[in-house]
C-alpha cells in the first residue's frame, strides 16, 4: 500500500515584494513536476546535490509547506485540505540546535513536545524514557539542551519525531554530525522501525548510508527526480558512480527515462 | 488533551522565566515608581479635576494599568510568534499535532498570565499606597474582564498572523497601540478629544475595557456598566473568529509561500 504519493508536484519560490518591485525572473523551481510514491514500511532515500529539492520533498510531506501544482498524499490525506491529519502521521526529525528550547533540559523538551502531539499524560514519562533509549541520550536526560554536542541534537531531533509513534518518519541527514558507532546505531534504529511499519524519507548525501539502509534510492537535481533504484542492488562505489553519472550535465534524457523506468 | 497542553506550555515558560530569573522584580520596581508620578500629577492637578466622577488619580491607576496590562497581552501573541521565529523553533511547532490558532493561543497564556499578575500587583500597590475610595461591582468587573481579554487575544491573533505571513505585527501592534494610547481614555477622558476622534476612539474595543472597568470600580452597579460591557461583547463576537481565520489563513499562506521559518 502506497503511503506516500506525489503527483506532478511543483514548487516554486518567489523573491518576496510588491508587484511592482519584484525583480523579473527572481524566483527558483525548486519541484519541476515530481512524481513518486513510497510504500508502508520502505525506506527511501533522497540523492542529490545541494539544491537538487530533498528537503522540500521532506517539507512538502510535512505540510511546512504546500504544493504549488499537483497533489501530496499521505496515508490518503491531501496535504493542503486535511494538514491536521497529516501531521498527526507524520514525524519531521530537525536536529537544528535552534529548534529546541535550550533552557529546558533534553527530557523537559521532549515531555513539552509530547504534550504537543497529544500523547496522554500518563503515557509521556514512558514514551519519552523509551525515545531517550532508541537514540542512546538516556544518560544526558537531565542536561540542559544548550550543552549538548551537535551529534546529540541530531539524535534528540529524532527522538523528538519518534515521540508521536509516526506512521511516516522524515529524515535530513540524519548521520550529518554523527561519529560513526552513532551513525551505525541509527542506521540500525531506521531498520528496526522499518520492520514495524514505520515508512522512512531520508535525504542524504552519504552512499553508504543509502546501500546500507534504505531499499530504494530516488536521485534529484535541480527540481526533477531523474531515477528511482533499488538500493540493494548497489554497493555504495557502485552508487556514488550512478550518482554522478545521473547527476552530470552531459546526461541525456533517453539514459534518464530508460533508468527510471 | 487541551489540559495537558496547558500544563506543558505553562510548565515550559516558568521554567524557562526562572532559569533567566531577571526582570520581574526590576519591572514591578519601576512600576511603583510610575504609581508615585500619577500619584503627585493628580495632586497637581487639584481635587477639583474629576473625570468621568472619579478622582484623577484612580482614573489613571485604572486607565494605565488595564491599558498596559490588555496591550501587553495583545503583544504576547507576537512575541511568542517572534521568539520562535528568531530561535527557529516556529517550524517544527507547526508540524505538531496541535492546530497553529492553539499553539499561538496557548504560547500566550502564561504572559497573559503574567501580566495579570503584574496588573494585580499595580493595582494593589495603587490602592495599598494611596488609599482611593472605591465601590467595586465584581460582576461588572469580571464581564469586562472577561469580555475585554477576548478582544484582546482576537487582536493578538491578527498581530501573530501579520508577523508569520508578512513580518509586520510589530508594526500593526505599534500603530494600535499609540493609537490607543491617545484615544481610548488612557491619561484623560474621550471627551476632551475632538468629535472626529471620539467617533474612531468608539471603534476601538480597548476604549469601552477602559470605561467599563471604571465603572464597574467606581460605579459599585452592575446596571451602570451594562452598555459599555454589551459592547465589550459585541467586539469579542466579532473579532474573536475573525481573529483566528485571519492568522489560520496568514500561516498557510506562509506555508504556500515558503515564509515559515522567515524572520
Amino acid at each position: 500500500m502506497n503511503v506516500i504519493v506525489f503527483e506532478s508536484v511543483h514548487k516554486v519560490f518567489r523573491q518576496r515584494g510588491f508587484f511592482f518591485l519584484r525583480k523579473p525572473g527572481a524566483e527558483t523551481h525548486a519541484l519541476k513536476g515530481v512524481s513518486l510514491t513510497v510504500s508502508e514500511g520502505e525506506v527511501l532515500g533522497l540523492l542529490g546535490p545541494n539544491g537538487s529539492g530533498k528537503s522540500t520533498t521532506l517539507k512538502l510531506i510535512s505540510t511546512m509547506l504546500l504544493p504549488d501544482r499537483g497533489e501530496v498524499l499521505v496515508q490518503g490525506c491531501d496535504t493542503r485540505r486535511h494538514g491536521q491529519e497529516v501531521r498527526r502521521r507524520v514525524g519531521f526529525a530537525v536536529g537544528s540546535e535552534r529548534s529546541f528550547f535550550p533552557r529546558l533540559t533534553v527530557q523537559e523538551n521532549l515531555e513539552f513536545f509530547a504534550a504537543l502531539e497529544n500523547v496522554r499524560r500518563r503515557d509521556v514519562s514512558g514514551r519519552v524514557e523509551s525515545v531517550l533509549s532508541a537514540v542512546s541520550l538516556n544518560d544526558v536526560a537531565g542536561k540542559q539542551v544548550m550543552k549538548l554536542s551537535s551529534g546529540m541534537y541530531q539524535r534528540l531531533g529524532m527522538a523528538r519525531a519518534m515521540i508521536k509513534n509516526p506512521a511516516i518518519l522524515l529524515l535530513d541527514e540524519p548521520t550529518r554530525s554523527l561519529d560513526a558507532a552513532a551513525a551505525d546505531e541509527l542506521w540500525s534504529l531506521i531498520r528496526d522501525l522499518s520492520f514495524t511499519g514505520t515508512t522512512v524519507l531520508m535525504a542524504t548525501h552519504n552512499f553508504e548510508e543509502a546501500t546500507a539502509v534504505c531499499d530504494r534510492v530516488a536521485l534529484l537535481k535541480q527540481g526533477e527526480l531523474i531515477a528511482i533504484k533499488k538500493a540493494g542492488n548497489f554497493g555504495a562505489r557502485e552508487l556514488r558512480d550512478f550518482y554522478l553519472e545521473m547527476t552530470a550535465d552531459s546526461v541525456t534524457e533517453e539514459l534518464r527515462i530508460g533508468v527510471s523506468a | 488533551m487541551i489540559i495537558g497542553k496547558i500544563i506543558a506550555v505553562l510548565k515550559k515558560d516558568v521554567i524557562t522565566a526562572v532559569r533567566y530569573r531577571n526582570g520581574f522584580v526590576l519591572s514591578n520596581l519601576a512600576q511603583v515608581g510610575q504609581l508615585a508620578t500619577f500619584y503627585y500629577l493628580a495632586r497637581a492637578v487639584g481635587p477639583q479635576f474629576r473625570p468621568e466622577g472619579m478622582p484623577y488619580f484612580l482614573f489613571l491607576l485604572i486607565g494605565t494599568g488595564f491599558y498596559t496590562f490588555l496591550l501587553a497581552g495583545t503583544h504576547s501573541f507576537l512575541k511568542m510568534i517572534q521568539e520562535s521565529q528568531q530561535t527557529g523553533t516556529l517550524e517544527v511547532l507547526l508540524t505538531t499535532s496541535t492546530p497553529a490558532a492553539v499553539l499561538v493561543s496557548l504560547g500566550a497564556l502564561s504572559a497573559f498570565g503574567e501580566e495579570l499578575l503584574q496588573f494585580g500587583i499595580y493595582i494593589g500597590a495603587g490602592i495599598f499606597l494611596f488609599a482611593p475610595v472605591l465601590h467595586i461591582s465584581v460582576l461588572a468587573c469580571l464581564l469586562a474582564f472577561g469580555f475585554s481579554i477576548l478582544s484582546a487575544f482576537a487582536i493578538g491573533l491578527f498581530a501573530a498572523g501579520m508577523q508569520i505571513s508578512m513580518h509586520k505585527g510589530s508594526a500593526m501592534l505599534w500603530a494600535l497601540g499609540s493609537g490607543a494610547w491617545l484615544m481610548s481614555g488612557t491619561l484623560f477622558p474621550v471627551a476632551a478629544l475632538p468629535k472626529p476622534v471620539q467617533m474612531v476612539s468608539n471603534f476601538i474595543p480597548f476604549t469601552h475595557s477602559l470605561a467599563a472597568m471604571r465603572l464597574a470600580v467606581l460605579g459599585g452597579s452592575f446596571a451602570a456598566t451594562t452598555r459599555e460591557v454589551g459592547i465589550l461583547a459585541i467586539f469579542a463576537l466579532i473579532l474573536l473568529p475573525a481573529g483566528i481565520m485571519f492568522f489560520s489563513w496568514m500561516v498557510r499562506q506562509a506555508r504556500q509561500n515558503g515564509t515559515l521559518s522567515f524572520y
